[in-house]
């Protein structure tokens, strides 16, 4: 329920801090996104806005893409609304954008929010911040169990036969209580990857405002040049980057009188 | 080739003067130290035997022996922490790689290697030059 943006995931690096610590760190291009619709509760019940990210060829893009962004559009429908009098609603003007999404918010969006606003990183998000990653995993087709869920497999030698990566027993009588079938959610070979997941509560390194890119600490799912989303985090009790570092100096402080006293 | 937004973001952090020396060289790495709020200089010699990765991820590794027991350290070669790497001495080799070294016992093992043939014949050994023998050993 907090406003984000969307993103594409460029690759991983590491950096240096200030410190001359490494950090490894994955390089998002972020933004600038652009509001294209307001969701409001009296015309949606619900409260949110619409992103779009990466601006599209108007030749590539269809009819439905390019009237959603643009107010001068003729279309049948659109026409035979504007002579039956029916309001249309308010648009960016902007090129057709390549991904769109919603972020769903817990109120009213500010006033700055309004259709055709541009957000960018430095807007949204500040360095030392704890966000959110959301993408796509890389898929990985229809695996067996021990690439899925690290199942060990069955013995190489000592007489196996022909059963060397399958999962073993599914289910029993007794673990059962007699019902005959393995119980629901037992682990199995399936589809593996192209989810979408959530990587929570990971460090924002640096926000580069030319290149409008994000460095956050640690991996997110999804390939190079996958689509993701970043929003601010919605773990409770993290502390503030100040204080983080207090508690580091007091830790190091701490250290130093250990030496001391020995 | 390396993306441009990626050589974006890794290009302020790299060293404008990167350490010069080659595979083979009896160095001394010399690495800030924080120790309470006073920072030193410790020195690590030994040997490179190894260079890695490219741009922010190139590492070097240094291996001397310690009390008759080999001892390896790779450092980030853009880190603020290594203020700089003397070279005291050339090798000469004749592989990317020492790790041959390794499987070596005793005194012939490490600190003896051939000297190169000629040193440098323009440059005082102290300045890093790009004279042929001082780049021909390397692979970028």
């Amino acid at each position: 329920m907090v406003l984000g943006l969307l993103g594409l995931k460029v690759g991983m690096t590491q950096v240096f801090d200030s410190d001359g610590k490494m950090a490894p760190v994955t390089v998002i291009e972020l933004g600038p996104c652009r509001v294209l619709q307001v969701r409001t509760q009296e015309r949606d019940k619900y409260h949110a806005v619409q992103l779009g990210f990466k601006d599209k060829l108007r030749r590539k893009a269809i009819r439905a893409e390019r009237g959603h962004v643009a107010s001068e559009f003729s279309s049948k429908r659109r026409d035979s609304m504007k002579q039956a009098g029916v309001k249309i609603l308010e648009k960016a003007n902007c090129e057709p954008q390549r991904y769109i999404r919603e972020f769903r918010l817990a109120a009213a969006p500010a006033a700055d929010l309004a259709v055709g606003a541009v957000l960018t990183g430095e807007k949204v998000f500040k360095v030392g911040q704890h966000v959110d990653v959301i993408g796509t995993t890389k898929g990985r087709g229809y695996t067996g169990v021990m690439k899925r869920h690290n199942f060990h497999g069955l013995p190489a030698a000592h007489g196996s036969k022909k059963n060397h990566r399958t999962a073993g027993s599914t289910s029993s009588h007794a673990s059962n209580r007699g019902s005959g079938r393995p119980k629901k959610g037992h682990k199995a070979a399936g589809q593996y990857g192209h989810e979408r997941v959530t990587i929570r509560n990971l460090d924002v390194v640096r926000i580069d405002t030319d290149k409008n890119l994000l460095l956050v600490r640690g991996a997110i799912p999804g390939p190079n040049g996958g689509l993701v989303m970043v929003q601010p985090t919605n773990k409770k009790d993290i502390p503030t980057p100040e204080a983080r570092a207090a508690a580091e100096k007091a830790k190091r402080k701490g250290k130093g009188v250990d030496v001391k006293k020995k | 080739m390396k993306n441009k937004l990626m050589a974006a973001v890794e290009e302020p952090g790299l060293k404008k003067e990167v350490p010069q020396f080659e595979i083979g060289d009896n160095v001394d790495v010399h690495q800030r130290i924080l120790e309470g709020e006073k920072e030193r200089v410790q020195i690590f010699s030994g040997l490179i035997i190894s260079r890695k990765g490219e741009g922010m991820n190139e590492m070097f590794t240094v291996r001397r022996i310690v009390q008759g027991e080999g001892v390896e350290r790779t450092f980030p070669l853009h880190s603020p922490k290594i203020a700089k790497v003397d070279v005291k001495r050339s090798g000469k080799v004749r592989r990317a790689k020492l790790y041959y070294l390794r499987d070596r016992i005793g005194k012939d093992a490490t600190r003896l290697r051939e000297r190169k043939k000629k040193t440098p014949i323009v440059a005082p050994s102290a300045v890093p030059v790009n004279t042929p023998a001082a780049t021909g050993g390397q692979t970028k």
